[in-house]
């Protein structure tokens, strides 16, 4: 088999993840991320004042976000090559991925839905605020689940030479113990757990960038082994 | 119409099958449904659900009164909650098992890959977000109680339509990876989810979201399943032998 | 079709096969539980109950009654009918059978449109809270029954097939159905 497919979904996602580093980028709520201690009114006057940025850049988001769905797809087909007891572990990467990016498309109406009225009532701008900051933060359980499956089915890897080389095994455990605390972004106001801070913005995103980035490496090389393997 | 899997030879003497992958599969079942249980029972009180016959002060005193386990047994929630994942995967690959076509075990990936986010974490986002906040207008906070217990209890499709075909699937399989009877078991929940169908017209009584026909008999029909379930699960690993084709 | 499994010796005893008379006590054990609930609101507001139950069309419960006990009798026949080797014979039984069932699904349907149309509906009382939700559940139960009908039929259509356990099952399901409107009718339609 052909590994074309795998070539454009790592090009798809290549492009898109540039396309929504920009978006990241203009998004006025994230640099810096707003904070959790707002009133109503200073949410609301927010929206309405960067109303066109918020759509511009959540509207990319909304477009490019699932666009990264067939890299992870990638990623469950290579786990079925490997030499694991069994290919379960790749069914769980999968079912887990499809609830994570379900959360993030939620999260990402409701920014834009929060900016189709900035007029409305503020309290309610502000439960719309708190809707898309709170499911764009907190619920990691899916990519925690998807890098333990992963690490779980590296380590198990019986080929004499890996799909995935073995210290990915490790590093996906890192990226994932790095998101877990940002599940306290839901009830945290201040310090670098809040939805702003440190810990449960900065370094989730960081660590997702980098769990892309080094992915996207060690499944360019799984790619070409595999067309070594079978030519 | 040939890629269904031939039958398990029973052979005694084959090796020992390498499961480690299977039994961590396993282990979370145990493991995520006790979590479920901490969360849902003793945490969050959205099980038993409190009444949905309420003022909007009675609510807001509720978010008031309970916020802070709210927030604990959400936030951890929000991490566990992957190990749904886990599960559908693992019963997905155990229904690859059977001598049916996959459909049935994609669909099982699918209804619960959606019903995780209506049925489960829709209630948790909007109990999290009245507790991020118990000061806002009341009529807010009332309207996040009800999405939050209504989409837990009423979020009925999805998880009917998995009842329904895990147990079409066990009962079509001659491989016996699951008894025939469980798949009756299977479909009682189909018919407690059709019953739990009135939540969105009452306030009170057995009908209600915290009714006992509603909820508590749906409830304990859904713990008769889910223990067999689990134990089934287990035999079904344990009987597993080395050299088994499984679907692709 | 060659790995067609041979039934396991212990489904004999039973008329049918195990698996299905765990569904059967089950479900019973189930509309047990809602009888009883039933009867408790019935004593806290008996006079309400019976104010209510007034409302519903005696005659139609009971032509109701006669259609599945008919359907029952000719399921029933198609069983013995299958015991002889006479699967011809079965096959119309079992289609005799499906057809009451259907019948009892129309009126049904009608009943429900006619007492819609003068008003009642599931959040009037609590009487008809049950009405409705209870003959709801037990048409759903109907409506599978068709399904499994279906299937003996097909069962017995083809001449590799005709496992009588098949049709046992089967026939002691829709029993059962039967067997659950008989209760219902007597609590909703005729208890004083």
């Amino acid at each position: 088999m052909k590994p074309t497919a795998q070539w454009i979904s790592l090009g798809l996602a290549a492009f898109f993840g540039a396309v929504m580093l920009v978006a990241f980028l203009i998004f006025p709520g994230f640099f810096p991320p707003m904070s959790p201690n707002w009133s109503a009114q200073h949410v609301a006057d927010f929206y309405a004042h960067h109303a066109t940025l918020i759509r511009t850049s959540m509207v990319i988001f909304n477009l490019c976000g699932l666009m990264l769905v067939p890299f992870f797809m990638v990623i469950v087909y290579q786990m079925k090559r490997m030499a694991t007891p069994t290919q379960v572990l790749a069914y769980c990467y999968l079912s887990a991925a499809v609830s994570g990016f379900t959360l993030f498309a939620i999260a990402d109406l409701m920014w834009l839905i929060a900016a189709f009225r900035p007029m409305r009532d503020p309290q309610l701008v502000m439960l719309l605020n708190d809707f898309a900051w709170i499911i764009f933060t907190a619920p990691v359980g899916a990519i925690v689940a998807q890098n333990i499956c992963l690490a779980i089915a590296v380590r198990l890897d019986a080929r004499p030479v890996p799909v995935f080389p073995k210290w990915v095994a490790p590093f996906s455990l890192l990226i994932a113990a790095a998101m877990v605390p940002a599940c306290c972004g839901a009830i945290v106001h201040n310090g670098p757990l809040a939805w702003n801070g440190l810990v449960s913005f900065w370094l989730r995103i960081i660590a997702y960038g980098v769990y892309f980035a080094v992915m996207f490496v060690v499944l360019m090389k799984a790619i070409r082994r595999e067309a070594a393997e079978t030519a | 119409m040939s890629v269904a899997a031939p039958p398990i030879a029973a052979s005694e003497d084959m090796p020992e099958a390498d499961k480690r992958d299977l039994w961590f599969c396993w282990w979370v079942l145990p493991f995520f449904y006790s979590f479920f249980g901490l969360i849902f029972v003793l945490l969050t009180h959205v099980m038993p659900p409190p009444s949905p016959h309420k003022t909007d002060e009675q609510i807001t005193a509720f978010f008031h009164a309970h916020g802070t386990t709210i927030q604990i047994g959400f936030a951890i929630l929000m991490v566990v909650i992957g190990g749904s994942g886990i599960l559908n995967g693992f019963v997905a690959y155990e229904m690859k098992r059977m001598s049916v076509t996959p459909v049935f075990a994609y669909t099982y990936i699918a209804t619960l890959a959606v019903g995780a986010i209506p049925g489960c974490l829709m209630c948790a986002f909007s109990f999290l977000v009245a507790s991020f906040r118990p000061d806002r207008d009341p009529h807010i906070v009332a309207m996040l109680y009800d999405v939050a217990l209504l989409t837990f209890v009423g979020s009925l499709g999805c998880f009917a339509a998995q009842y329904l075909t895990l147990g079409i699937a066990i009962l079509l399989d001659k491989n016996e990876i699951f008894p025939k009877w469980f798949a009756y078991v299977s479909f009682w929940n189909v018919i407690t989810e059709l019953l739990a169908a009135p939540v969105f017209v009452f306030k009170k009584g057995p009908f209600s979201w915290n009714g006992a026909i509603s909820f508590w008999e749906g409830t304990v029909i859904f713990v008769i399943y889910l223990n067999c379930f689990i134990l089934l699960l287990r035999k079904a690993v344990q009987d597993q032998r080395a050299g088994e084709v499984v679907q692709d | 079709m060659a790995a067609e499994t041979a039934m396991s010796p212990s489904a004999r005893r039973l008329p049918g096969d195990v698996n299905m008379w765990v569904f059967v006590l089950g479900d019973m054990v189930f509309f047990g539980a809602y009888f009883v609930i039933f009867m408790y609101y019935r004593t806290r507001q008996q006079d309400m109950f019976l104010l209510s139950q007034r409302h519903l069309s005696l005659a139609s419960g009971v032509v109701n009654t006669l259609f599945l006990l008919a359907s029952s009798w000719f399921v029933a026949r198609a069983v013995q009918a299958v015991r002889d080797d006479m699967h011809e014979r079965a096959l119309r039984l079992v289609a005799a059978g499906g057809g009451f069932g259907v019948a009892f699904v129309a009126l049904k349907i009608h009943e429900w449109y006619a007492l819609a149309h003068h008003g009642f509906k599931l959040s009037t009382n609590d009487f008809f809270m049950f009405y409705f939700a209870l003959t709801a559940i037990h048409v759903f139960h109907v409506l599978l029954g068709m399904f499994v009908l279906g299937f003996v039929g097909r069962e017995l259509r083809r001449a590799d097939l005709r496992r009588a356990w098949v049709v046992e099952a089967g026939a002691t399901y829709w029993h059962m159905v039967d067997l659950i409107w008989v209760v219902l009718f007597a609590i909703l339609y005729v208890m004083r």
